[in-house]
């Protein structure tokens, strides 16, 4: 199982290959991308990118020097039909540099890249929103050689579509980033903060109604009100506990380091870490919080053990125990029920 | 992938609208029960205040009738369901429609038994591609309808400007998506009405495009606060528990203070939007274009 990284510049490429990641991914926008369309939409992030095809030949070189791929990000929901050429000539010249992978969701370009770079491999992007194996088996006939599922997915269902589908990669998210929609049917912009932000953190003022019109009754009022608060809370952890870290710089934030050793058992080729617009010393920490966990199950340490371990390396289990800084809550509820062995998590 | 040559359909500027009405609860089947027939009043009536958000042709009248949800896998109809609505649709004389949501594995059987009561020439609107797959392989006698999931493009009511509204183009008339829909038997697109949007924005698309109205949905997630009500922590907020259909009972309206956007609400796992009386306006050109050949109405 190898580990997936951001990165934003060509300085980030050697201290995340040494923290143990072994693939890379990130985003340019071309020069001209900009003055021929008018806006800066080449990828799914406005910033956190490179600065141009200078700074990508240099990550490319850099990588391949340390053994390392590098995937780029073209992974908008949708393109209009006339980005669609300068798309895939983008992709034709990153291959041309020795990349190895464009990260795409828009169905079109996927089949354009598959029919006029057949040698770039496709990664599916987590915008895709494929989560189902005849799902997969779609892209895959599209020509997508791995599938980066979404984010809320469960480990059973990551299991399911690795054992039906052992010819595709699959990679599955482990940390970083926690968008509460899905990427893919989320059709907003992250406005700039003064102006609201992402929706699912805007300052919305929502009052409820009864279907029908009216409100609640008093006592599902009161019970409505007690998720409200629930549902800030997990909000809280979900966007990196207030996008702080803990301690010993190790990021907080949405995890699912404890459900690798069964990510690994089911044959989950990568685990995703999120973030390209993050500070270069989260993106080093997250990298080393993920290797150490995986050298231990590369190691051949039981399952549990790889788990405590993983609670433990920030310090501060009882953010760990509250269950909503998961990726993959049922690890952990399951582990508490004595499922030790991992058995319910792999089962299809 | 087989690549089929589409043949456009018809201006349908000369024909009359089709209306559709979309049901997402099962339970209010009984209340359409009690109809002989359907109009396009007992349409609009189902959408309360919010019907005057909607501006129909004067020969509009009921032909589709839909059940299910795009939004969430817990919403799909009972095969009890299904057989009720089939019933119902025979006796009125319209079209059924299945409507279907992005899939998790564990959705496919239960699809599948719903599919197998369906009628030959009954519609599915699916909103997944494995789904669209399934209906190709195992059901060719249905009709799939790319639904609004499907037909990717910006609906964020808080843009300031039509100027940001255009900073990411939709894909609709990208000759590789016709390919691919094309060669999953897929003869119809299914979309909402953007804010922002121009009466001539779904013209020239080379698949006859029904709208929704007068809700347009903005965001869906997996992650359902409502859906959580019931559960204890850690459970909350989680994909793959049991649902106890929460959303079906309540509803979140609300603005963000200071604003005047449109009407926003969250309805499970889903946020919506409310067409303001300009934007019905231009879905009612767009029809008397032949640039939307169909109305489905459907609530938040």
């Amino acid at each position: 199982m190898k580990i997936t990284a951001p990165i934003s510049t060509p300085a980030e490429v050697e201290p995340l290959v040494r923290a143990g990641a072994r693939e890379l991914y990130c985003g340019v926008v071309p020069p001209d991308w900009i003055q021929r369309f008018n806006t800066s939409g080449v990828n799914r992030r406005v910033f956190g990118n490179l600065n141009g095809y200078a700074d990508l030949e240099r990550v490319v070189e850099k990588a391949t020097g340390l053994d390392a791929e590098v995937f780029l990000v073209l992974n908008a929901q949708q393109y209009g039909e006339q980005h669609l050429d300068a798309l895939t000539e983008i992709g034709a010249r990153f291959r041309s540099i020795g990349g190895k992978a464009a990260i795409v969701a828009d169905i079109s370009l996927i089949a354009s890249l598959a029919a006029n770079v057949p040698d770039l491999d496709i990664h599916v992007s987590s915008v895709a929103t494929c989560r189902n194996v005849e799902s997969a088996r779609f892209f895959a006939a599209l020509g997508a050689n791995r599938i980066i599922l979404p984010r809320d997915v469960t480990v059973a269902e990551i299991a399911a579509i690795t054992t039906e589908l052992p010819e595709l990669d699959i990679e599955a998210f482990v940390l970083n980033d926690g968008c509460v929609f899905e990427e893919g049917t989320c059709h907003t912009v992250h406005l700039p903060m003064n102006k609201g932000g992402p929706i699912c953190i805007d300052n919305y003022q929502f009052e409820y109604q009864a279907t029908g019109g009216g409100q609640p009754q008093e006592r599902a009022l009161r019970r409505l009100e007690q998720n409200d608060l629930d549902y800030k809370r997990w909000l809280w952890y979900r966007f990196g506990n207030g996008f702080t870290s803990a301690p010993n710089g190790y990021p907080w934030g949405p995890c699912g380091v404890c459900a690798m050793p069964a990510m690994h058992a089911a044959g989950v080729h990568s685990v995703k870490i999120a973030g390209r617009e993050g500070a270069s010393e989260r993106k080093i920490k997250s990298v080393e919080l993920v290797a150490r966990v995986l050298e231990r199950i590369e190691a051949g340490e039981p399952a549990d053990e790889v788990r405590k371990f993983a609670v433990g390396l920030r310090d501060a289990p009882s953010h760990c125990a509250s269950g909503y800084m998961c990726y993959y809550p049922e690890v952990r509820s399951r582990h508490e029920l004595g499922d030790t062995e991992g058995k319910l998590l792999t089962a299809v | 992938m087989t690549n089929m040559m589409h043949t456009p359909t018809p201006n349908s500027g000369t024909r009359p609208i089709e209306l559709g009405f979309a049901l997402v609860d099962e339970r209010e089947l009984a209340a359409f029960a009690r109809h002989d027939r359907l109009t396009r009043d007992d349409y609009l009536d189902q959408l309360g205040e919010a019907r005057d958000c909607v501006t129909l042709p004067d020969d509009a009248e009921p032909t589709h009738f839909f059940l299910g949800s795009e939004f969430c896998e817990h919403l799909l109809p009972s095969v009890e369901a299904v057989d009720r609505a089939v019933a119902l649709c025979e006796r009125w004389g319209l079209t059924f429609g299945l409507v279907t949501p992005i899939a998790c594995d564990g959705l496919f059987d239960p699809l599948r038994a719903a599919l197998q009561r369906l009628p030959a020439g009954s519609e599915v609107t699916v909103n997944d591609w494995g789904v669209a797959r399934l209906v190709q392989r195992e059901f060719p006698a249905l009709r799939p309808v790319a639904g609004r999931l499907l037909g990717k493009m910006l609906k964020d009511p808080r843009l300031p400007s039509a100027t940001w509204a255009r900073m990411y183009p939709n894909g609709l008339r990208a000759g590789p998506f016709r390919d691919i829909l094309d060669g999953l038997g897929i003869g119809r697109l299914e979309l909402d009405f953007p804010p922002f949007g121009a009466a001539d924005m779904y013209a020239g698309i080379d698949f006859p495009v029904g709208v929704r109205a007068p809700y347009g949905y903005i965001a869906k997630g997996r992650i359902c606060k409502l859906g959580s009500l019931s559960l204890d922590t850690p459970e909350k907020f989680s994909p793959g528990h049991k649902c106890r259909r929460e959303c079906l009972g309540f509803n979140e309206v609300g603005a963000r203070p200071g604003t005047h956007e449109l009407p926003t609400s969250q309805r499970g796992n889903t946020m919506y939007y409310r067409h303001a009386q300009g934007m019905a306006a231009a879905v009612a050109e767009a029809v008397n274009n032949g640039w939307v050949s169909r109305i489905v109405l459907s609530g938040a």
